[in-house]
């Protein structure tokens, strides 16, 4: 721990900081370009000089290329210093161009901060000023070269932290050029963080271009809902109108950074057709009145039928208050469910790797960076929770190894082996990995009794396909000399057993280590917090409704008409409601279906919310403002109408916890509902997932809160490991749907930003099925599903599993025609519809 | 303690000043009146006298104003609110534009801040309405076709964006970097 003094100060930090870091704890902030926390030092930019006035190092030297040291006294403020700093940001300006008044970065311009307070207010420059051509860089970045000054830290981002190489450096010297060798859209789905990080407005935000200054925007921490990561934002509004979100550090989950998804997803808050009023049938209504409407209409068919015949049905991407608030009234009203999940098979797979998580076994992504050895079963990660494959990258670039079981052509922007298994496959590969991982001898040696008893119970079947079967053992004999494994599994489109399956493994793999990490991905951004409220009984609306035994529907916050995979079910059964009461923000199928709609707020508006992400960790969302009717679309576009108001237009819509609140009270004629302090209480007897909720002090919550329990509440192994998942009957497809990184997560699919981006759908094929089938791609198909046809355009891989079909939930292609479960299909059922295009 | 004042004398200084101002008034009644009768006769006021604000014209025809929120931003009663857009020609540009002129207190600040002159005071400064809402002012209100104090200035020549001129065609500016080429 070397200690040094830095402007008369004392400060010891750990070996090998770098002396801007030590200056940073000590609250100096040395002026800077170049570095940058996570990209760490370059020394190109000159601008963080400083003088060391005693100790190993002497005179004017670069504070981020010099690694702090005993007995070293630095000085920030030395003239020699200053007039150093002062002359670098002179010749940094040189070039510059006259532009602040039309540069999006002017207000929150590092280059104009350090002009500033570097002393230079005057160019004494005459000469030609360099300029450069600017290229199309996708919808997302706007490029516009002359103003950079050479810092290096978007291509530092892009090529070594993010792992993509269609944006880089050109040309040398003075003439450095920073862009694509052709104008076109940037590749990767973290493309927008190279705008945070430019110092300067070369790269700024596109879909916000000229639509306010940092100065005019109500700012605040946020949470992004597009996956179940749970990154951290900073959201910014301005005119009722969301215009912005940028990456907000969180050391546990995103740090700096995070995806496009998460960037641009947050438009759906202004879809021009979101619904903001309150409507009873055809008319809108006052939200007062509606809801009163509401509660007497659920209150006749509960007296008419009982309390069975109401029902309600939430989702995964509702706050924490909400999902409670729903739970609360359901009990209180004795109403059915409420369900949280689609269909029924997901609930349970996503409450089977919840509660297999405790303490000792969640790793959080920063964890996951440092691990040595990272199984992902059944994900992929760049189009389901993007922010992964970054941390995954990180954990590569120290060295780590990364195995991909997974039946999609995954793609990851780092080294790794993919293994591409059916999905009845990848619980096989897993004990094929933990057997491979063990020599001989140390099988069960020196493992507790329990744990050997499981290894025991590992059948070793093999592999159909021999030279995958020689690559996962020679994985798992990598994986005997690893230190620090993380298994990472997906809920999605995995088998019912898979979760518990890489809970098994990794805790085998803990035994034998004695560290070990398990990392799942959930569906939504609180499905963690709506599987423990979800409990053990199991809740089948769909098939409650069928039987009639329902009359009434609450849907918050929900859209089963887009998410539920068995279209043709639903709409039956919903064609026995008397009554569909929806709350929602979103202009949504099932939100124009209500027949009473109730508005309700998103997470960025009026109230703050809390959201659990997939390792457990309680966060909260800071309201950013009061919500209404963008004043750009008030005034399409012109200026806002000349009138006066006592109300913010389209301000109606509330919380959806609030609303339920007042439907339970105008219900029971009493207001007992629980308030906002009082639900923790409710929640943390509820389940003892939540325990710790009711001890919470607020200001626990910036980091957020682990709500771990110490020890997992399902036991610890699978009684029987080597039973093997259904498969399909032989000769037949298996249909995967999958999730891409644009199209079809629900949220973004309503931003037009992604929209904008979002790859057509197609229906994937092995290469050699395609050619068995007599198919080409870029044919249109025609695909038979037991809920109908679906029109789509086909291609193929050679890089995914031969027995499966692949197609994406894309909010463009009608794919809600499969049912629950896996799809088994005849190949017969792909028909060929034209020539290629 | 004082010594008490005379209370004669006192009086007879009062009564002089009485006098006095009587006097002068008196004298006023024959002298010629200065007064201008407003509104019949305007006094010209020198051109930077601050009042009513206008939205000027670059010498090209063009709007000045490029709706960088900087006059708004430094307004200190914000009675300035805008919002700025993309022309179809890539011209930055204010797609409203409001002043609220009940609210304006004429310090100037705002053309101070101003860097492409476009935003700028002028003598005018007989505004009362009866409805308030009329000192609203819109952006076509306030946009005039001239430049105002100053006929010359063209921030676009000197900014070296694209939406006006080509790169390298801007003034001071050297032809753009040939990328593929490493000849010096
Ligand atoms: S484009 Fe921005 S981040 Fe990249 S080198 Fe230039 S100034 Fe730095
Ligand atoms: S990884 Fe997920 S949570 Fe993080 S920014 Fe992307 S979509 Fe949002
Ligand atoms: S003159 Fe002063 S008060 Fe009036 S608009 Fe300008 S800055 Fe605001
Ligand atoms: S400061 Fe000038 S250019 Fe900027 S918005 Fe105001 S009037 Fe327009
Ligand atoms: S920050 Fe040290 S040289 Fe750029």
């Amino acid at each position: 721990m070397p200690t040094l003094r830095i402007d008369q100060r004392e400060i010891s930090v750990p070996q090998g900081t770098k002396v801007i870091e030590a200056a940073e704890k000590l609250g100096i902030m040395i002026p800077r370009f170049c570095y940058h926390p996570a990209l760490g030092s370059l020394g190109a930019c000159r601008m963080c000089a400083v003088k060391f006035m005693e100790g190993p190092v002497k005179g004017v030297e670069m504070s981020c290329m010099v690694e702090a040291a005993d007995g070293m006294v630095v000085s920030t403020t030395d003239p020699e210093a200053m007039e150093f700093r002062r002359y670098v940001i002179e010749w940094l300006m040189l070039n510059h161009p006259h532009d602040c008044p039309i540069c999006d970065a002017g207000g929150q311009c590092l280059l104009q901060d350090e002009t500033v307070s570097g002393g230079h207010g005057l160019r004494r420059y005459q000469g030609l000023k360099r300029t450069f051509e600017d290229q199309y860089l996708g919808e997302f970045v706007q490029h516009e070269m002359n103003r950079c000054i050479h810092c290096w830290r978007c291509r530092r981002f892009y090529q070594e932290f993010a792992g993509y190489f269609d944006y880089g450096a050109m040309q040398i010297g003075n003439r450095m050029y920073f862009g694509r060798f052709a104008p076109g859209p940037l590749e990767s789905p973290f493309a927008g963080n190279i705008i945070d990080l430019c110092p300067t407005g070369v790269l700024t935000d596109k879909p916000s271009r000229y639509k306010g200054r940092r100065w005019d925007l109500q700012r605040g921490p946020s949470l992004c809902l597009h996956c179940s990561l749970g990154c951290n934002l900073v959201g910014s509004a301005r005119y009722r109108e969301m215009i912005r979100v940028e990456a907000r550090f969180h050391g546990a989950v995103n740090g700096y950074f995070i995806c496009d998804r998460g960037r641009y997803g947050f438009a759906y808050a202004n879809h021009p057709d979101r619904p903001r009023q309150a409507r009873v049938g055809e008319e809108a209504a006052p939200l007062d009145q509606a809801l009163k409407t509401a509660a007497q209409r659920l209150g006749q068919i509960r007296e008419r039928y009982g309390p069975g015949a109401v029902a309600a049905w939430g989702s995964t991407r509702s706050s924490l208050e909400t999902l409670g608030m729903l739970q609360w009234l359901c009990q209180d009203q004795g109403w059915r469910g409420p369900q949280f999940f689609p269909q029924a098979s997901l609930a349970r797979r996503v409450k089977a790797a919840v509660a297999r998580l405790d303490t000792g076994m969640a790793v959080s992504l920063r964890d996951l960076e440092n691990a040595d050895f990272i199984v992902v079963a059944g994900a992929d990660p760049v189009q389901e929770a993007p922010m992964l494959a970054l941390a995954l990258r990180q954990a590569a670039r120290r060295g780590a190894t990364v195995a991909v079981i997974d039946p999609r052509p995954v793609f990851l922007p780092l080294e790794y082996e993919h293994l591409p298994v059916s999905p009845g496959d990848i619980d096989l590969c897993l004990n094929l990995l933990s057997q491979a991982a063990r020599s001989e001898e140390a099988a069960t040696g020196k493992l507790e009794p329990d744990a050997a008893r499981f290894y025991g119970l590992l059948t070793s079947t093999n592999l159909e396909d021999p030279l995958l079967q020689e690559r996962l053992l020679a994985l798992g004999r990598k994986l005997q000399d690893c230190l620090r494994p993380v298994i990472v599994c997906n809920t999605d489109m995995v088998r019912e057993t898979t979760p518990a399956r890489a809970a098994d493994q990794a805790r085998l793999l803990q035994a034998d280590k004695g560290q070990a990490g398990l990392f799942y991905l959930l569906p939504g951004p609180n499905a963690y917090g709506a599987a423990l409220l979800a409990g053990r009984e199991e809740v089948d609306l769909l098939a409650a409704m069928e039987q009639g035994g329902v009359k009434a529907l609450v849907v918050v916050e929900n859209d089963p008409l887009g998410s539920c995979p068995d279209q043709e079910r639903l709409l039956r059964a919903l064609d026995n409601l008397e009554l569909l009461v929806g709350l929602d923000y979103l202009p949504s199928a099932t939100a124009a279906r209500s027949q009473i709609f109730l508005p309700t707020t998103t997470v960025f508006e009026k109230e703050f919310s809390h959201f659990i992400n997939q390792e457990g960790r309680l966060q909260q969302a800071v309201p950013l403002h009061q919500g209404g009717t963008p004043i750009i679309q008030v005034g399409q576009g012109s200026h806002p109408p000349r009138t006066f108001l006592d109300a913010i237009p389209g301000g109606e819509p509330r919380p959806g916890a609030g609303i339920l609140a007042d439907l339970a009270a105008a219900l029971s004629g009493e207001p007992a509902p629980p308030t906002a302090g009082d639900l923790w209480d409710y929640l943390s007897g509820e389940h003892e997932g939540f325990s710790q909720l009711a001890s919470l002090t607020a200001s626990a919550l910036g980091e957020g809160v682990h709500l771990l329990p110490a020890e997992a509440q399902e036991p610890a192994w699978s009684p029987e490991p080597g039973e093997k998942p259904p498969e399909p009957p032989a000769g037949q497809l298996e249909l995967l749907l999958v999730d891409q990184t644009f199209g079809t997560e629900e949220l973004g699919s309503y931003a037009a930003p992604l929209q904008k981006v979002e790859e057509e759908p197609h229906l994937l094929l092995h290469t050699d099925l395609a050619a068995d089938l007599g198919l080409a791609p870029g044919e249109q198909v025609a695909l038979l599903l037991p809920g109908g046809e679906v029109t789509v355009r086909l291609q193929t891989a050679q890089n995914m599993a031969p027995g499966v079909a692949i197609m994406p939930r894309h909010r463009r292609l009608h794919w809600q025609k499969t049912g629950d479960g896996p799809v088994w299909l005849p190949p017969e059922n792909i028909k060929k519809l034209s020539e290629p295009l | 303690m004082e010594p008490r004042r005379n209370f004669l004398a006192a009086a007879w200084e009062g009564l002089g000043e009485l006098v006095r101002g009587f006097a002068t008034t008196f004298i006023h009644l024959f002298r010629r009146p200065i007064t201008e009768a407003y509104p019949e006769y305007h006094r010209p006021l020198p051109e930077r006298s601050r009042a009513r604000i206008i939205l000027t014209r670059d010498p090209d025809g063009d709007e000045r104003c490029v709706a960088c929120y900087l006059c708004s931003g430094v307004c200190p009663v914000s009675c300035i609110s805008m919002q700025s857009s993309q022309r179809e020609d890539g011209r930055r540009f204010a797609s409203w534009f409001r002043i609220n002129f009940a609210r304006c207190i004429y310090c100037g600040l705002c053309e101070e801040a101003c860097p492409t002159l476009a935003i700028q005071l002028t003598p005018h400064f007989e505004t009362c309405q009866y409805d308030i809402l009329t000192l609203v002012a819109e952006k076509e209100d306030l946009l005039v076709d001239h430049g105002g104090k100053n006929r010359d200035y063209n921030f676009y020549r000197h900014a070296g964006v694209t939406a006006v001129g080509g790169k390298g065609e801007h003034l001071q500016e050297a032809k753009p970097v040939n990328r593929r080429s490493n000849l010096p």
